[in-house]
């Protein structure tokens, strides 16, 4: 392990910047040197997988990996780990691809009310890589560094045990760490991913950074929605030259500036039954024609969540003089919107385009778009989405291609 | 439970170390484990943190003729796991009753001995090893003999000023043996009492040396070589561990009188103490016998 680099005094009331690995990323963070790692964890770069409980060293809850070795994060100040490789519970899975640790807690009930479960993850992955060949009879005592009140130890062990069997030649390594935007719940923003800090500085320079870099990797949600409209091409194309009456078509949606060089600034209110989100962010058209539209956004939402997406849509004549509308859009989300059902999130996002299809349709034949009025409606287009998600398992029987739907209900 | 805030700073030499020290209310930091609860808690507020972990000097483990050198920022685990401290059995023995992996991931050991607890495990392997500490300051470099480092509860001969540099722990001679135990309520809890031992059969006569922890506000030292013998006197030279244990418990009550000050706390009282050292003594001393003398048949198990 490398040692890290010397910092001069700074005094009480001033930050210190330190640079780290988290799940992959590279973060930089200036922050005051009391806030813990698990503090910095969850409130500046928005990984609330970590918990924190005593924040004393006796619970074990916000254990997470400190170049390799399970340590706990309420007892380690953030700025000490300079050029640490940290790894969190968000970096040891995906939800649709579970490392074999957190399939084993499943499977065997290995968790109540979830609140250990990170720490618990964390601490037998530590064991069993250092220790692959750990016998059962040693799991209580190897393990007690993370309480428990549910369970009562029992199906953790048998969790652990099974796993420790099936991998005694090497525990598979995390699978989710690489490139990710991290966003933190502080308002005061003195975190965010590296890339995401000199976003800051350029903005605050330029009004726009020189490019969304968008994180590598699978993207949380991948949307694929075709729309027919009874529009022709011709009337889609107008729309798709004008970015504003565009933005006025998304629901939610506002174009609040337009900072030139193809940069514009907008802001998305969504509203699901009590989930409130609000992103500001900005997004680039990369390609603009009349039949093809391309851009990358990135928006904060001010709760404390992130997102980035590759967008592209696509018209094309129909024979009946109507446009097909194809949208594809990869989508990456951090931080507390993150934490939805992968498939939910999904859902709404497939809804809002086509309301977006919708709203494009009636621009088009020169309506008022008259989705930019309001927020998409909570209650509709919740109970939108459930009942479409019912729907959907009668028709996914018939649909053997996943997200494509056979036909827009708003179309022609 | 947040820490009040603290200035800090993070040098990277001894020198620049303890110069940072030599200011009015400034406090050590290496792995944290000891400090931080402290900080969170705020039984503690130092107004500047001097973090020792850019110092590649105190970053050293080695041995130097018969001492394994662990400097300051050695983490517990990789003192367990560097094949260097077999040379040091009783630290081996100790160490998997420190805290946690977690806990010992981070955590030094020379920060378990400048913390001082009196139920940490380090400061009794010290103690019962006869090690030496190295200090430093700007005044110069000085070494305290592990018997005389710990002067009460959380308290050590390291002045404000100094930095605890290395432990030099002196290496297993042929002939010697190890004995290490503890009783708390969970394991990697602070021991309600635990005892390590170490035995010496090179000469006429066999010599015992054991210190208690848990039971006083200090690690207590103590010679129980006259223990030891009339254990062997009743059992012959070449005892079973059971026959050992057994008759060094005849006299082991008494041990435990003696040693065991503690007014006790809701988790024990000083008689439960006194029960718990008089087992541990009886079945570490054999232990460390039995090794010593490689007779040791049966498995060797904490």
């Amino acid at each position: 392990m490398n040692l890290p680099e010397t910092r001069a005094r700074t005094e009480a009331d001033q930050t210190v910047a330190v640079t780290m690995t988290v799940n992959g990323s590279e973060v930089a963070m200036s922050l005051p040197a009391r806030v813990t790692l698990s503090d910095a964890l969850r409130d500046h770069l928005g990984l609330t997988g970590t918990h924190v409980g005593c924040e004393h060293g006796i619970c074990g809850m916000c254990t997470v990996l400190v170049d390799g070795d399970a340590a706990r994060a309420c007892l380690l100040f953030a700025v000490q780990l300079d050029g640490a490789e940290i790894t969190t519970v968000e970096g040891l899975g995906r939800q649709d691809d579970l490392h074999p640790l957190q399939e084993a807690f499943g499977k065997h009930h290995g968790l109540q009310c979830g609140f250990c479960t990170p720490g618990f993850l964390m601490s037998s992955y530590d064991l069993l890589t250092h220790e692959p060949e750990v016998r059962r009879e040693d799991l209580p005592a190897e393990l007690s560094g993370v309480l428990c009140r549910c369970t009562g130890y029992r199906n953790i062990i048998d969790a652990v045990d099974e796993v420790a069997e099936a991998h005694r030649d090497g525990l598979p390594g995390p699978g989710n760490c690489g490139k990710h935007a991290l966003v933190g719940r502080t308002p005061a923003g003195v975190s965010g991913s590296g890339a995401a800090a000199e976003v800051a500085a350029d903005e605050a320079a330029s009004g726009h950074p020189d490019e969304i870099t968008l994180p590598s990797g699978e993207p949380t949600i991948g949307i694929e929605v075709t729309s027919q409209l009874s529009s022709s091409p011709e009337q889609v194309a107008r729309v798709f030259r004008d970015v504003r009456l565009l933005a006025r078509c998304l629901p939610g949606a506002e174009l609040t500036e337009e900072l030139g060089d193809d940069w514009y600034a907008g802001r998305a209110r969504i509203a699901l039954g009590p989930v409130r989100l609000s992103f500001h962010g900005l997004a680039q058209v990369l390609e603009q024609s009349d039949e093809r539209i391309r851009m990358n956004a990135q928006g904060k939402d001010t709760g404390g969540g992130g997102a980035q997406a590759r967008i592209e849509m696509v018209a094309a004549a129909r024979e009946d003089g109507g446009t097909s509308l194809q949208a594809d859009a990869d989508v990456f989300l951090t931080g507390r919107i993150a934490g939805f059902g992968r498939s939910l999130a999904g859902d709404v996002s497939r809804r809002m385009f086509e309301d977006f299809a919708r709203a494009v349709d009636r621009a088009a034949a020169g309506e008022e778009p008259d989705a930019s009025a309001r927020p998409p409606g909570a209650l509709s287009l919740l109970w939108s989405t459930l009942a479409d998600r019912t729907r959907q398992r009668v028709r996914r029987v018939r649909e053997a291609r996943r997200g494509r739907r056979p036909r827009g209900r708003h179309g022609a | 439970m947040k820490a009040a805030p603290f200035a800090y700073v993070r040098p990277g030499s001894v020198a620049d170390v303890v110069g940072e020290l030599a200011h009015d209310d400034a406090k050590v930091i290496a792995g944290g484990q000891s400090l931080v609860p402290v900080l969170a808690m705020r039984l503690g507020r130092p107004g500047l943190l001097v973090d020792i972990n850019s110092v590649s000097e105190l970053d050293r483990l080695s041995r130097e003729g018969d001492s394994l050198r662990v400097g300051a920022t050695v983490r517990q685990r990789r003192l367990q796991d560097d094949a260097l401290s077999a040379a040091v059995p009783l630290v081996r023995l100790a160490l998997p009753w420190v805290g946690h992996r977690e806990i010992r991931s981070r955590g030094t050991v020379c920060g378990s001995i400048a913390h001082a607890d009196p139920s940490a495990e380090l400061p009794a392997v010290a103690c019962c090893l006869e090690a030496t500490m190295v200090l430093a300051s700007t005044r110069g470099t000085r070494e305290v003999p592990a018997v005389d480092f710990f002067t009460g509860a959380l308290s050590t001969a390291v002045e404000p000023d100094e930095l605890l540099a290395q432990v030099v722990l002196p290496v297993a001679k042929p002939g010697e043996g190890f004995g290490f135990g503890e009783f708390a309520r969970r394991h990697g809890d602070f021991a309600l009492a635990g005892v390590a031992v170490r035995v010496r059969t090179h000469g006429a006569s066999p010599e015992a040396r054991l210190t208690c922890f848990g039971v006083s506000d200090v690690p207590v030292p103590a010679d129980v070589s006259a223990l030891l013998r009339a254990a062997l006197d009743a059992t012959g030279p070449s005892p079973s561990r059971a026959a050992l244990v057994c008759a060094l418990a005849e006299d082991a009550g008494d041990v435990a009188r003696d040693l065991v000050d503690t007014g006790g706390d809701s988790h024990a009282s000083p008689a439960y103490r006194r029960r718990l050292i008089s087992g541990l003594v009886a079945r570490e001393v054999a232990s460390a016998y039995l090794k010593a003398t490689r007779s040791e048949l049966e498995r060797d198990k904490p």
